[in-house]
């Protein structure tokens, strides 16, 4: 049993929480034994990204607290999230010793939920599910943690679900964070290139790990009517055991 | 105009988001291509950052050492701290030497300080000679891209253009249009006094400048006429002959997918005694501008950019709103970083902000600047210098003061939950209150259900080990 | 020295201190495997096939004076001087223009003719360098480049050819590298040659 403590991310404790059942649920299939810190709150990026970075050191130090006091492997849902931990925690407290160690400690115990399935349970039994998926990379996890293969190799195991190609499928979706909102017209003119390039791929689905470019998509793909469900990778994968029992 | 004015004018704009599409794609695509049959690409692309990156650190030691061995080949050396100085610098060259027209091949440092119109003033013409700069010339435009100055005009508007400011007839053939351009730019080189280039590269060891351009108008302008002026940036030297050669390996196909330009010039010094052309006198200008400051801060690294362009072709932003939108010289993700810190932070403070950091810049980048990390940087100053509002300021400060107490945290964002399911229906919100307005002017916002995620894990939790506990205890009973 | 001067050398080096500058990656490039002629020839002939540019490999000297005349024609041809020609061209009987000659009667020639310092086989590229009697404008005015390249020329890569003629670079005004046709992509990234240098580039290699 691997002890698995749980980063939920705010967006999904806030927004989705149906994401992070998904994800425990998968997590517990996959051999985990999962607890859930019960204070943590943030892991600072939007102030960060902003620019707030005193701020958003204030808020990392709660969170290394936090984390600090868990066992096991430190799984997060979320590529932006697992990088604001891993990497940039470090840039934030590059002139604090004492907090790079603490920044560090923890960081090589996190994993991205894909890179864990990937590292802790390569032989996951996968499920079925008839699908046509498009898979978003989303920026923080392909580039940032440089995690590529992990997602793809997760859905191919799913019988029945075929991966559909997507035009510059590796092109940001226009999410990043506080961009969204304060660069909203160019934010939406990304978005009108992938929700296009989604629509031209066939898929009925749009799978990512990354709550944030889901929203942004997903609310896009809800507002043009589009048949193209948003749905996270644990999600996908929850809904394809459910098609074995 | 601000910048978020300029990119909801570029978003309109059907024809140059057609356009940009275009050519950022391909240029994209024989990047890759060239990167490809590139060997050791990796090793190579270290090499050339390690260049670039030795000379920046010891920036000034290298100066000094270039500056020894232009004058010992022959050249002057002037010094600029300001673009009015480095403008005045070539007029008086120009003054000096008789010179009453001039022709040039790129310099974007020259478009830094309209050193153009300086000269205009001081009594010379300065004819643009690469083919879109002189378009751009003609039109009295403005570039977009660092390396495809007119990718924002079809053909049909440049033959207009030449139509209308050259009066010849009307055509759309760009073979047509390059040789009217030909002959037209033929007379400006045959009769120039002056030649005024930039520099892509400084060899530091052999005090060399090497120019790269495609159509031969930079070996026009550095043979013809008979004074020779160098305009260029502090930041463009590398220590050694060695190093130009893994820099040109990545600098063309970087820019346009070729393993070299057509004509890459070394420059050592004005001609020497028997030679029958190349310049009598030149002169290397080097301008400052800002970048002397930049190399004592965070963004420090970005001097050492090449110029390919490579990063436009790949950025999102760039790729949907154009290089005019960013409002000065240099567009794109390394724009974004080098604005603030040639014009000052204040005036250019939403450019850090107009990225997603979706680092595909720094990928690509040849020489692996760190991009992302830059704009993180500045726009922790913007908040500390230039903040653009207070209230953000405001609610960041109070939202990390909440975090970091989980009770008042939970509080906190219950009540936030609650006031956006009253605005939802079926589970999603078309408009959202106040500052998250700009959301829903695009996109549905999900809206929050009933409980947390802590609060949907924790009951499902005590229900299975209440029914794992119920299962033991009826299998006790069955006992 | 200016005040500029002393002013942008003195916030450099403060910068050094206060800059925030990554650290310098170590990069050992691996040299270029040794090649034997033949492969050099070879690598330089597809190379210059790639670029458009039109190769003769002639086996003697005589046959390279051949082929020069027959290209050339009654062509007016400007030319680098006689002594800087190899395999003894300037004892060709051709319409010579050499740098002597008016700006305009060397802008007249139809045709360019020069050698070189060196052959560049890994991109194809012709290296000459300026000086007495090898005018730089023999390669850029007239709207077709010949040169004559000796097989002693070809190096494998521009890396080599600076370790191995650095001298002769350093003291030289000018190095001048072609390679291909002039060109520009500018209007809509359409490929147009002969913009301001030569359209047309021929090479005849001899032995």
């Amino acid at each position: 049993m691997t002890q698995v403590a749980l980063f939920h991310t705010c967006l999904v404790n806030e927004i989705d929480p149906e994401v992070g059942m998904a994800v425990v649920r998968v997590l517990e299939r996959a051999g985990a034994s999962v607890d859930v810190p019960e204070d943590q709150t943030c892991c600072g990026q939007p102030a960060y990204n902003a620019g707030f970075h005193d701020d958003a050191r204030e808020i990392a130090r709660h969170t290394l607290r936090v984390l600090s006091r868990t066992e096991g492997t430190i799984v997060i849902p979320s590529g932006s999230c697992a990088d604001m931990i891993i990497h940039q925690y470090a840039v934030l407290f590059q002139d604090d010793a004492e907090m790079t160690r603490a920044a560090h400690d923890v960081a090589v115990r996190c994993r991205e939920f894909s890179q864990f399935l990937g590292e802790a349970a390569p032989e996951f039994r996968a499920g079925r599910l008839a699908s046509r998926v498009a898979y978003h990379p989303s920026c923080h996890l392909l580039r940032g943690l440089g995690v590529r293969r992990e997602p793809i190799a997760l859905i191919e195991r799913v019988e029945g679900a075929e991966p559909v190609h997507v035009q510059e499928h590796d092109e940001c979706c226009g999410f990043g964070g506080l961009f969204s909102v304060k660069n909203a017209p160019i934010s939406n003119g990304m978005l009108e290139r992938k929700i296009a390039a989604l629509e031209a791929s066939g898929a009925d689905r749009v799978v990512a790990c990354d709550l944030g470019c889901l929203l942004h998509v997903g609310g896009g793909l809800h507002r043009r009517g589009s048949k193209v469900r948003a749905q996270h990778l644990a999600q996908f994968l929850d809904e394809a055991a459910d098609g074995v029992r | 105009m601000a910048f978020a004015e300029r990119a909801i004018d570029a978003l309109a704009d059907a024809r140059l988001r057609g356009a940009l599409d275009r050519v950022t794609g391909a240029l994209g695509s024989r990047r890759e291509s060239a990167f490809a049959s590139l060997d050791h690409a990796e090793i190579v692309r270290d090499a050339a950052r390690a260049a670039r990156l030795t000379a920046i650190e010891d920036l000034a030691g290298h100066l000094e050492r270039f500056e020894a061995r232009l004058m010992a080949n022959g050249a002057r050396v002037h010094w600029a701290e300001t673009p009015d100085a480095a403008n005045r610098i070539v007029a008086d060259i120009a003054e000096r030497a008789g010179v009453r027209r001039a022709v040039k091949s790129k310099s974007m440092v020259s478009e830094e300080t309209h050193l153009n119109a300086a000269l205009e003033r001081a009594g010379v013409v300065a004819v643009e000679t690469d083919l879109g700069e002189y378009i751009v010339q003609l039109a009295n435009d403005r570039p977009s891209h660092i390396i495809a100055p007119i990718i924002h005009l079809t053909r049909q508007d440049v033959g207009r253009v030449m139509e209308r400011q050259l009066a010849v007839p009307y055509t759309d053939d760009t073979r047509e249009l390059a040789a009217i351009a030909r002959q037209r730019l033929r007379q400006e080189f045959l009769r120039a006094d002056m030649g005024i280039t930039g520099a892509n590269f400084g060899v530091v060891e052999t005090g060399t400048i090497c120019l790269v351009t495609n159509e031969g108008n930079g070996r026009m302008v550095t043979t013809m006429p008979r004074v020779h002026v160098v305009f260029m940036g502090i930041e463009k030297l590398i220590p050694t002959l060695a190093d130009l050669d893994r820099c040109l390996k990545v600098l063309a196909r970087s820019a346009t997918g070729q393993k070299l330009t057509v004509y890459t010039t070394l420059v050592n010094g004005p001609r020497k005694p028997g030679e029958r052309d190349g310049p009598e006198e030149l002169h290397v200008v080097l301008l400052d501008n800002g970048r002397s400051r930049m190399r004592g801060g965070e963004t420090a690294e970005i001097l050492g950019c090449i110029r390919c362009g490579a990063c436009l072709n790949v950025c999102p932003v760039y790729r949907t709103i154009g290089g005019h939108a960013y409002g000065d010289i240099y567009p794109g993700p390394v724009g974004a970083v080098v604005t603030p810190g040639l014009r000052g932070l204040e005036p250019f403070r939403e450019l850090p902000g107009a990225s997603s950091l979706c680092g595909a810049c720094r990928d690509v980048c040849p020489v692996r600047l760190d991009i992302p990390r830059m704009l993180l940087a500045l726009r922790d100053r913007v908040e500390r210098e230039a903040p653009t509002s207070r209230a953000l300021g405001r609610a960041m400060k109070m939202f990390a003061w909440v975090a970091s107490r989980p009770v008042l945290y939970r509080r906190g964002a219950a009540l936030v939950r609650w006031s956006l399911r009253r605005l939802s229906s079926n589970g999603w919100i078309t408009r959202a209150p106040g500052p998250a307005a700009p959301w829903t002017k695009y996109r549905d916002l999900k809206a929050p259900g009933p409980r947390t995620f802590q609060e949907q894990w924790k009951a499902w939790r005590s229900q299975s080990s209440q029914s794992s506990q119920s299962s033991q205890r009826s299998q006790r009973s069955q006992r | 020295m200016s005040e500029a001067r002393t002013a942008i050398l003195r916030r450099l080096r403060e910068g050094q201190r206060t800059g925030r500058m990554p650290a310098i990656p170590r990069a050992q490039v691996p040299e270029p495997s040794p090649q034997t002629a033949d492969e050099l020839a070879g690598r330089f002939s597809g190379e210059l096939a790639a670029l458009g540019v039109e190769l003769h490999v002639e086996a003697s000297a005589d046959a390279v004076r051949t082929r020069v005349k027959t290209i050339v024609g009654e062509q007016r041809v400007f030319s680098w001087d006689a002594a800087f020609l190899p395999y003894d061209l300037g004892s060709v009987p051709m319409n010579f223009i050499f740098g002597t000659a008016s700006r305009d009667e060397q802008a007249g020639a139809e045709i360019g003719l020069t050698g070189c310092d060196a052959a560049i086989a890994e991109t194809g590229t012709l290296a000459l360098l300026a000086g007495t009697g090898r005018p730089r404008a023999a390669s850029l005015l007239p709207p077709v480049h010949l040169a004559v390249v000796r097989r002693g020329d070809l190096r494998f890569g521009m890396g080599e050819y600076f370790r191995d003629r650095a001298d002769a670079i350093a003291q030289a005004s000018s190095c001048m590298m072609i390679t291909g046709p002039s060109r520009t992509a500018d209007i809509e990234l359409t490929l147009t040659l002969g913009v301001h240098g030569p359209g047309k580039v021929i090479v005849v290699i001899g032995p």
